[in-house]
């Protein structure tokens, strides 16, 4: 017999189908929504706002950084502390939970697709191992291709075609799912002890930035490949950046995109928003930034909402840890990934009583008010950088509500009111907006709303949250309550959450992005990666790409070679 | 003024594996105003299980209290895996009548704890007030922070009537330490605030102390390289040579005291 499900009565948000709140029944059989169901079990949502499934387009949680977080940080292991249940097993940690944690934590905000946000390609195993480990969520890693020796000699030469190649090889070797870029050169530069701006000359390889980000979008659009490349862009976090993140936005602009999305997601982008020349006169920018991305179609972003409190910043942006540490003086640490990559991690405590801290807490909600499509903006925290994800829902209840904003600010260091532009600003999310950048939107930017993430259309995956709110409800407080807590989490046709409590834990699966490449172009390729296997790698080049025993539960996105 | 004596129970550690109770649900600000019956129904981990505490303990109760501060609980029988005692207590008075496991009087607020006996690692943990007595010896990282945190105890008092293991007050930034006999490697470790009197011998204490001073009283076994001689001082008519550092942390930050003979 069919395993069916109807929710009725619920106000449903479905913005990829153009639902904005309807009272709607929601059909599903076999793990898939359907029009008609015949005996199903019925869930009455009674009125209750319901959403498809959350998709984080931006979430650092498995993989070698996340573990050494946890591992140099026993004291935030010591938060969130929760014994096993007869479904869950031990939990523990804020910033850098442990992955049972993740995954409840997650599912319990109705999540059920998040995307780890830097995957170093050497590390891809223990990636998966971890993104394995943790229940319910489907996920999917992006691989860092940026500072990456091949990279960055096919972007000098430019051979955008076999770098093209590398990107399919790379790829198929970490089962990974898009290019991810973090301060493309400067990690690189950070061995010889530099950094680079956009234009700078990276050492030895004799490129910029500007050129690897360039190349690698070229490259990319190659394929057609679900998402645009994902950049974390040049000196993220230093005051007046936001003049070189506009720049960073132009180098893409004019390359065509296999299909109507943007060519460049810049992701964090409160990292990038920032006026002043010192943190002495440190200010929002994001009134310029939000413009930019008003203007121009070719580019969406993320937040990077900062929430307060102590939180492990983790990024393969190795130099801007060093800097932070500088600031801090707290406990920190850099890795070198041999040809590819690099890696920083240090502590860092948000204060509402710190001028820098406050204005940047109001940089992150600027972004989502002031750009006017929120189709162009996900919501993230860039977790656990700007702070955990646990704090969704606080940003959810600010970005809802001017009079939450103006408490807020109230309490906050008196710099948000002469250098950020928040307490202007009277817009206020509704939740087919919230709904659009907490699902709709990054399941499309990550084009994985063709496979059944992000919508209840017909055929999608039968993810669903019914949060524990009436549509008309206007009490931040409550609004904040409804989103840390499902009432239901439906995880592909089984109810995982209920009453806010896990009370199923299904593994998820790993979904990964196939690009198919010319076999002449691999070829070719390959014989310059082989040379640089066997001079420069610490593994060979049979040994390095991650078996299919990995992933035991995967999903192939191909990506076929464009024909023109 | 109440007294509840909590006898463990032989069965509890007779299995071969000794598993620990842990008796944080069990202070006297956490017991104050429940009946006998109510008491024996706490819950208490044993093992990764929670028991009743009733089912873990012999318990019975004398007289009658009007605050936490008038409740005083005995700990009786096998106490070497019984860990925590007093984690947490923020009133009244514990006396463990032997030697006790790790974690006693950890995040400690107010009241007092005696130990008597020995106490084994982390006593005193980030305990924020309150007095702790061990009549006997403590182990390592008396006082300390836990793993990964950079505040040891801030507040209250502590004696130990016996000797100290390594890392006595590491990251302590308040509070007093008093020890009679000799302590091992690393007291006062990232010190910050607070004092630390040793009684005994001590070696190599006071690294990466910013701040805080340490009594020596017995012989010093070995000097840290890193502390400047500042004079001397008198203490309860007694000459002590004074240092300051640790100047590894830098000269600006250097602001701990040594007193040694």
């Amino acid at each position: 017999m069919a395993d069916e499900l109807l929710i009725r009565n619920g106000v449903v948000y479905d913005p990829i189908n153009g639902v904005k709140g309807e009272k709607k029944d929601i059909c599903i059989r076999d793990g898939k929504v359907v029009d008609s169901v015949t005996n199903p079990k019925v869930i009455d949502a009674e009125g209750r706002v319901v959403m498809p499934g959350g998709v984080d387009i931006h979430s650092h949680i498995a993989g070698g950084k996340v573990n050494a977080g946890r591992i140099m940080r026993p004291e935030d292991e010591r938060k969130g502390v929760e014994p096993k249940t007869k479904v869950c097993r031990a939990q523990s940690g804020y910033s850098v939970p442990n992955t049972f944690a993740t995954g409840y934590r997650y599912a319990r905000m109705g999540y059920t697709f998040v995307m780890e946000a830097a995957m170093p390609p050497l590390a891809a195993r223990h990636t998966h191992e971890e993104m394995v480990d943790i229940p319910i969520l489907d996920n999917a890693a992006m691989p860092l291709i940026d500072n990456n020796w091949m990279t960055m000699e096919y972007v000098k030469s430019g051979d955008t075609d076999l770098l093209a190649a590398y990107i399919a090889w790379m790829m198929k070797a970490t089962k990974g799912y898009a290019v991810k870029v973090v301060n493309p050169g400067g990690t690189e530069a950070w061995g010889w002890g530099k950094n680079c701006n956009l234009n700078d000359t990276v050492p030895y390889f004799d490129v910029t930035p500007a050129e690897i980000i360039k190349g690698l979008a070229e490259a990319n659009e190659k394929f057609e490949m679900p998402h645009s490349i994902h950049v974390h862009g040049n000196m993220l976090g230093h005051p007046g950046n936001y003049e070189m993140t506009k720049d960073t936005y132009d180098v893409v602009k004019g390359i065509k995109p296999y299909r109507d999305r943007p060519t460049m997601h810049a992701t964090h982008t409160q990292f990038h928003s920032y006026g002043g020349t010192t943190w002495g006169n440190f200010e929002s920018k994001a009134d310029a930034i939000a413009d930019y991305i008003n203007e121009n179609d070719h580019m969406s972003i993320d937040l990077g909402s900062v929430i307060l409190g102590d939180t492990t910043t983790m990024t393969a942006d190795g130099p801007m840890e060093y800097s932070l540490y500088q600031i801090t003086g707290r406990k920190w640490t850099n890795h070198d990934v041999e040809l590819e990559t690099g890696t920083g991690i240090t502590p860092f405590l948000y204060s509402g009583k710190v001028s820098v801290h406050t204005i940047q807490w109001a940089i992150g909600q600027e972004l989502a008010l002031l750009v006017k499509d929120p189709w162009k903006v996900a919501l993230t925290t860039d977790h656990p950088n700007a702070g955990p994800f646990i704090g969704y829902p606080i940003i959810i209840s600010h970005l809802m509500s001017k009079k939450r904003r103006d408490e807020s600010a109230e309490a906050m260091h008196k710099a948000i009111f002469d250098r950020a532009a928040l307490p202007s600003i009277d817009r206020e999310y509704d939740l087919n907006e919230i709904a659009i950048i907490t699902r709709g939107m990054t399941a499309k930017t990550l084009g994985l709303h063709e496979h059944g993430k992000g919508h209840l259309g017909v055929g999608a995956d039968a993810d669903v949250a019914i949060y524990d709110m009436s549509p008309e409800e206007r009490d931040a407080g409550k609004i904040q309550k409804a989103f840390l807590n499902t009432k239901y989490t439906i995880k592909g046709g089984q109810i995982v959450v209920k009453d806010g409590e896990v009370v199923a834990t299904p593994p998820g699966r790993t979904i990964f992005v196939t690009p198919e490449c010319d076999d002449k172009l691999t070829d070719e390729m390959l014989v310059t990666l082989k040379d640089k296997f066997a001079k420069y790698y610490s593994v060979t080049f049979n040994n390095y790409p991650v078996q299919d025993a990995y992933l035991p539960n995967p999903y192939e996105i191909k990506a076929p070679w464009r024909s023109s | 003024m109440q007294t509840i004596t909590l006898k463990l129970k032989d069965a509890a550690m007779s299995g071969i594996a000794q598993v620990p109770v842990e008796v944080d649900a069990l202070t006297p600000d956490k017991l104050f105003g429940k009946s006998e019956a109510e008491l024996k129904a706490v819950k208490v981990w044993w093992g990764n299980k929670q028991e009743a505490a009733g089912d873990l303990f012999d318990v019975s109760v004398a007289g009658d209290a009007g605050s936490g501060d008038e409740v005083k609980i005995v700990f009786e029988g096998d106490l070497t895996r019984v860990k925590r005692i007093g984690d947490g207590m923020k009133s009244g008075e514990i006396e463990a009548r032997g030697d006790v496991d790790m974690h006693c009087g950890a995040m400690m607020e107010g009241g007092k704890i005696v130990v008597k006996g020995n106490a084994n690692c982390w006593a005193g943990r980030e305990m924020r007030g309150g007095e702790l007595v061990i009549e006997g010896d403590a182990e390592d990282n008396l006082c300390a922070m836990y793993r990964g945190e950079d505040k040891g105890m801030t507040g209250g008092k502590v004696m130990v009537n016996g000797n100290a293991g390594e890392c006595v007050g590491q990251y302590m930034a308040g509070g007093e330490i008093l020890i009679k006999g000799n302590v091992d490697r690393l007291a006062g470790l990232s010190m910050s605030g607070g004092k630390i009197t040793i009684g005994g011998d001590a070696e190599l204490f006071g690294p990466d102390m910013i701040g805080g001073e340490i009594v020596v009283k017995g012989k010093v076994l070995e000097m840290m390289p890193s502390f400047r001689p500042d004079g001397t001082e008198s203490i309860e008519g007694v000459e002590y040579k004074k240092y300051l550092g640790d100047l590894a942390m830098g000269e600006k930050k250097a602001k701990g005291t040594l007193y040694a003979r």
